[in-house]
């Protein structure tokens, strides 16, 4: 499945409007937001249907997922859009997981576990929030908002060391970026490993790297890692590979109009998590070119002055050099 | 003294609410720590026991109430000796989880690092590692050591 979806569920007092754009979106926050109340009122109108007096607005079809036999209907269910309550504690198994990655479905998970199994996006974290009354005045008006703004996670000061999640290309490419600049780059060797590695630094500044398509699992406590040590940034791009597409030295048009809504170009079945997409499709456009990519071992060309400059000019916020 | 313990553990029950609607006892709900805590977390106010006047749903029942204020109300009064999922509760609960924690003997199950960073100086047991924590900063360092969750 891929694409993204507006949908509204509302009865007479209460609307609420979610987009979902990635497999697997993750609602938390604060208790008494209406997050129960929303996959209440989605079991009744997937039970009942009109007769329930809820209404749901989507493209797809909207249901709930839960109890012992989940194992048994989600093979069945297709194309659809899947909300799970914090009730059932199979989300995070393995055996979700790997139905997940083998579902042709979107997945709506409320949670405040962190769900490791699961490569959920950074971007994909959200709480909801009451902005009022509908124009009618007689309902109220819920949201999503984006529990984790880019805004508090980035930081624009010259970090004295920087912390690459990765261990391949991406890890080479900041080590000689950073090199030539007089920072210390340290490989994380993993995402689970960016908080310990944070947490033994004792210097000004720390810059963490990290690849936001996948890096959900770790948000909540790193975002309390940066709360407590307000020397630890993150700087969360979908990936490395993300950052060389993005920067325009490869192709032009065609892969900036899939960058700019991926959503309608990533099938979930395929790609687990957006971050293999933009692996497969540079590889694929620099098949054969002297910027050749390879994951495993960082091309030098990309080294090179101004391509080395294009893609750290992607990097908003963020004060390398 | 509140103490926390991460990841599976016995005589746990994962799902608050769950419980909430089948054991809570009507006393329970007019008590004036509950009735602070309806208010503080749901903004709604206990008209009886088995009347809630909620600002968003109007008037509404007991087991109406947030999932978040359910584990709260089970963590003060419940005496089965279970331990509660508190991974159920917002961080806006977190207040009240010390304050329980203050006036008995509270053990808690939580299965993410709960932000208790509303509340800087609060003392805790961390059963996982027996290491007593005196502030969020302590809780949170002894917190991402423990591998449970």
């Amino acid at each position: 499945m891929k694409g993204k979806y507006r949908i509204v569920v509302q009865n007479n007092k209460l609307r609420y409007e979610l987009d979902i754009r990635r497999n697997i979106t993750i609602i938390r926050g604060d208790s008494a937001t209406g997050k129960t109340k929303l996959i209440q009122l989605l079991e009744q109108a997937a039970s009942l249907g009109e007769g329930s007096g809820v209404e749901v607005f989507c493209e797809r079809p909207c249901r709930t997922l839960g109890g012992n036999d989940w194992d048994l209907i989600l093979p069945n269910i297709h194309g659809q859009i899947i909300f799970l309550d914090e009730e059932n504690r199979f989300v995070k198994s393995q055996e979700f997981a790997d139905a997940a990655k083998n579902s042709d479905n979107y997945f709506v998970i409320i949670t405040r576990e962190d769900l490791p199994n699961l490569p959920y996006s950074a971007d994909e974290i959200y709480g909801i929030h009451t902005s009022g009354k509908y124009h009618d005045l007689k309902r109220t008006y819920n949201e999503l908002y984006h529990i984790y703004s880019s805004n508090e996670v980035s930081g624009n000061e010259k970090p004295e060391i920087v912390v690459v999640e990765d261990s391949n290309s991406g890890y080479e490419f900041f080590q000689a970026v950073c090199g030539e600049c007089g920072i210390t780059c340290i490989s994380a060797g993993g995402k689970s490993n960016l908080k310990a590695i944070a947490e033994k630094q004792s210097k000004d500044s720390v810059l963490l790297i990290a690849d936001g398509a996948a890096i959900g699992s770790e948000m909540n406590e790193l975002y309390q890692l940066m709360y407590y040590k307000p020397t630890v940034k993150c700087y969360l791009p979908e990936s490395f590979e993300w950052l060389i597409l993005k920067s325009g030295i490869i192709d032009g048009r065609s892969i900036q109009d899939i960058l700019h809504h991926p959503e309608d170009f990533i099938e979930s079945q395929k790609y687990f998590s957006w971050e293999r997409f933009f692996t497969a499709l540079l590889v694929q456009y620099t098949q054969g070119l002297f910027l050749k990519y390879s994951k495993k071992r960082l091309n030098e060309a990309y080294l090179h002055g101004k391509i080395k400059s294009a893609i750290l000019s992607v990097m908003e916020g963020v004060n390398l050099v | 003294m509140l103490k926390i313990i991460f990841g599976e553990v016995e005589n746990a029950v994962y799902h608050p609410p769950t419980y909430f609607d089948n054991r809570y006892e009507d006393q329970w709900i007019t008590d004036p720590l509950s009735v602070a805590m309806i208010k503080d977390i749901d903004k709604s106010d206990v008209v009886s026991t088995h009347l809630i006047q909620s600002p968003v749903l109007g008037p509404i029942s007991t087991k109406e109430i947030s999932g978040g204020v359910k584990t709260l109300i089970l963590m003060a009064f419940d005496k089965s000796g279970r331990i509660f999922n508190a991974s159920s509760c917002g961080d806006n609960c977190a207040k009240w989880i010390i304050e329980i924690g203050k006036k008995k003997d509270l053990t808690i199950n939580l299965h993410h690092v709960m932000d208790f960073h509303s509340v800087p100086i609060f003392d805790a047991v961390m059963l996982n590692s027996d290491v007593t924590i005196h502030s969020y900063g302590e809780y949170l360092e002894e917190a991402l050591k423990i591998k449970e969750r």
